[in-house]
Formats: structure tokens, sequence, C-alpha cells
């Protein structure tokens, strides 16, 4: 097997790499795919350029990897610019921050082992789009409506406020607020996400982060987005005041290249 | 899958995820999803372990229960929310930043100091923008 392609893109504008030097990926998209790639910033900056590794229908998008990594504000942004311009041109499989390869040809037999599915994968994701939303609320409302519903917490509240109480009264108030605080965390998920799913064909949920309720990822069709974006808009205030909603996208479908 | 649309840019007015508070929005996504190939190294990062620590509260501790009961014992009973949310505020806070300011309280404290530590990532290398 030949480090190099025999048969590069006559449109790409990226050049191959240099054999034997360790890479850092970025992402996998078809061959065809234009590849405008001018003015880019490489992750880690050593300078030199971006490139392509191409086999057969795929092309992997790298450049030389640098000598040390961390994930800084600059290199992350580095990596997610490149996404954002390869998906204004087509499909593509964005890679997770941070992947090395020792040399291009571990990444051409990369390629080669499952070709096939990241062909299928590109295809499926033809025209898609990812949109991540986080939501919150506001926790003393939370508390407010636990308060408000519940007898047996009002009751508690009252028997450990300005310090009085004992310490097992304070243990119960506060396992009555968690458990209740989850469940209406859970049910404000499910609504949320149930409002949106119409207009996605996939979603995948993460772990919401601090005190977040929600932190779900949806793909949508490029023709749809604005739609997409519109919907969020009108959740956001039809739950009014107290909810914090962070909707972000069109984004590169990070949760749905695996 | 179909597909029925081209690949023209999308003219959706939300933002994508450069900006600054956007990064901070998407950062686990491109931390923590993305396509692994496992003859790939993966760089081991000091950090990205760290931003997995930063999820919602695991519930069934007594710390917790003591600063949910702190909370509420605080909570001005008097005082709700009446005023309807202003329409243009909602979309901005939605669109254009992450700002948290609705949320907070006592129980976020505790993984505070992990934002925190992942914050320092950013910024080490540049001007010293924080999301916090």
């Amino acid at each position: 097997m030949s480090d190099v392609p025999t048969n590069p893109p006559p449109s790409a504008a990226a050049s191959e790499p240099a054999p034997d030097s360790p890479l850092y990926i970025y992402a996998i998209t078809g061959s065809d795919h234009p590849l405008r790639l001018d003015g880019l910033r490489t992750v880690g900056g050593v300078g030199g350029s971006l490139s392509a590794v191409v086999r057969g229908g795929l092309a992997a998008v790298v450049s030389l990897a640098p000598p040390e990594l961390r994930p800084k504000r600059r290199d992350l942004t580095a990596h997610q610019e490149l996404q954002e311009r390869l998906m204004a041109d087509g499909a593509v499989l964005p890679m997770r921050f941070g992947m090395l390869a020792p040399d291009s040809a571990t990444v051409g037999r990369a390629l080669e082992e499952k070709s096939e599915e990241y062909e299928r994968r590109l295809a499926e994701l033809h025209g898609t789009t990812e949109f991540n939303l986080k939501a919150a609320r506001a926790q003393d409302d939370l508390l407010r409506e636990v308060l408000s519903e519940s007898e047996e917490a009002r009751r508690l509240n009252a028997l450990t406020r300005d310090g009085n109480g004992t310490h097992e009264d304070r243990v119960a108030l506060g396992e009555l607020l968690a458990r209740q605080v989850d469940a209406r965390q859970r049910l404000l998920a499910e609504q949320v996400v149930q409002q949106l799913s119409s207009l996605a064909r996939a979603r995948v949920e993460g772990a919401p982060a601090k005190d977040d309720f929600l932190n779900v990822s949806f793909l949508v069709a490029r023709a749809q987005a604005h739609e997409f974006t519109e919907a969020g808009q009108r959740l956001a205030r039809d739950f009014g005041e107290g909810y914090d909603f962070r909707l972000r996208g069109p984004l590169p479908p990070y949760s749905f290249a695996a | 899958m179909t597909t029925a649309s081209g690949t023209q840019p999308v003219a959706a007015s939300s933002s994508s995820g450069s900006g600054t508070a956007g990064l901070y929005d998407i950062l686990e996504l491109i931390l923590d999803r993305g396509l692994v190939i496992d003859v790939f190294v993966r760089v081991s990062i000091v950090g990205i372990e760290l931003i997995k620590i930063d999820i919602r509260i695991v519930i069934a501790s007594v710390d917790t229960y003591l600063r949910f009961a702190e909370a509420c014992n605080r909570l001005d009973l008097e005082a709700g929310r009446k005023a309807p949310a202003r329409l243009t505020d909602i979309v901005g806070d939605m669109v254009e930043s992450g700002a948290r300011g609705t949320t907070g309280g006592a129980i976020s404290g505790a993984v505070d100091g992990v934002v925190d530590a992942v914050g320092d990532f950013f910024g080490g290398d540049d001007d010293e923008e924080k999301k916090r």
C-alpha cells in the first residue's frame, strides 16, 4: 500500500501531507468535497497547512501534529471553524478533538478499513445539521413550586427555618426537595424534547451540566434549520421567565458522526 | 434516511459555535463527541476528563440534601415571579448568549471549582475571556 494517494481529486485545494509526520485529524469527508481550506488556522498552530489524505471515496483532513496539545480556546476554535467550513460545502464526519495518527499511511488504512461505514454515514448526514439545546430552570422557582404543592415540605421548612429543627429534620427536608426537584427536571426535559422532536430526524441526550435539566442534540434537515430555530425560540418564550434556554446551531454533527 | 436538501449554507438566525459564549456551550460536543477511530491515538489532555465531572449533581448525598434545605430556608416565600417574560429578552438570551443569570444558587456551588478548572484551559494562550 502506498503512502501517497494515486488518485487525488483534481478539485482538492489541499495537498497530501509529508508521509512520515504525525498528524492531527480533523474530519472525514467525501473525496469529492471541494475542501476549501485556505485561511483556516491549524490546531497547535505549528505552521504548515491543512492537507488531506485521500483513499477511494473518502478524504481525511489533517495537519502536522503539534508537539504538545492542550484544549486551549485557540485550538478548540480552530478545530470547530474547520468543521464549519467543511459543512458549508457538504457532509462531514467531525472527529473528536485531539485525535492523532503516527503517519499518513495509518490515516489511509483507517479510511480503507471502514470505508463502507464512513461513506454510509456521510450519505445519511448529507443535508443535515446538529442543534444542541441546554436548558435550566431557576432553582428558587423549583423550590417554591415544591413548597406550594407539598404540605410536608412546608411543614419541614417551617420547622427548620432560622436555624431551628434538628439535623434529621433538615436532611428530611433536603431529601424531599432533591427528589421533587429531580422529578420536576426530568418532566421538564421530557416536555421540551417532545416539543422539538417532530422537527428532528434523530436525537442524542447527554448528561445535563450543573443546574441544567436538559442537554440534548438534534439532527435536523438543513432545509428545516430555520424552522427548528424558530420552534426553539417559541418554546423558550412559552416557558418564560425563570428558564434559561441555550440553543446552538447549525453545528457540525458531532453527536451523530459515530 | 432520505436527503431532500442540498448543501447550501443555512440562513438560520441562531448562532453557531465559535463565538465566545457559544464555544463554552459546545465544548462538550467538541471534546466528548465526534468520531473516534480506534487506530488513532487520542492525545491525553489534562482537562478533558474534568469536563465530564461537571454533570448534574448526584442527588443522593447528605451534603446535597443540606444545601437544598438551606436554599429552601432562605427563600423569600412572598416573592414570586409575577411579570411574564419579555419577549425580546428571552429571544436575545437564547440566540446570543449563554448567560446564566436566572439560575444558580446554593446547590450549584459544589461544582463551580471544577468549571473554573476547565475554564482555565481557555485563555491561557490568548485573551483571558472566560465564561464565568
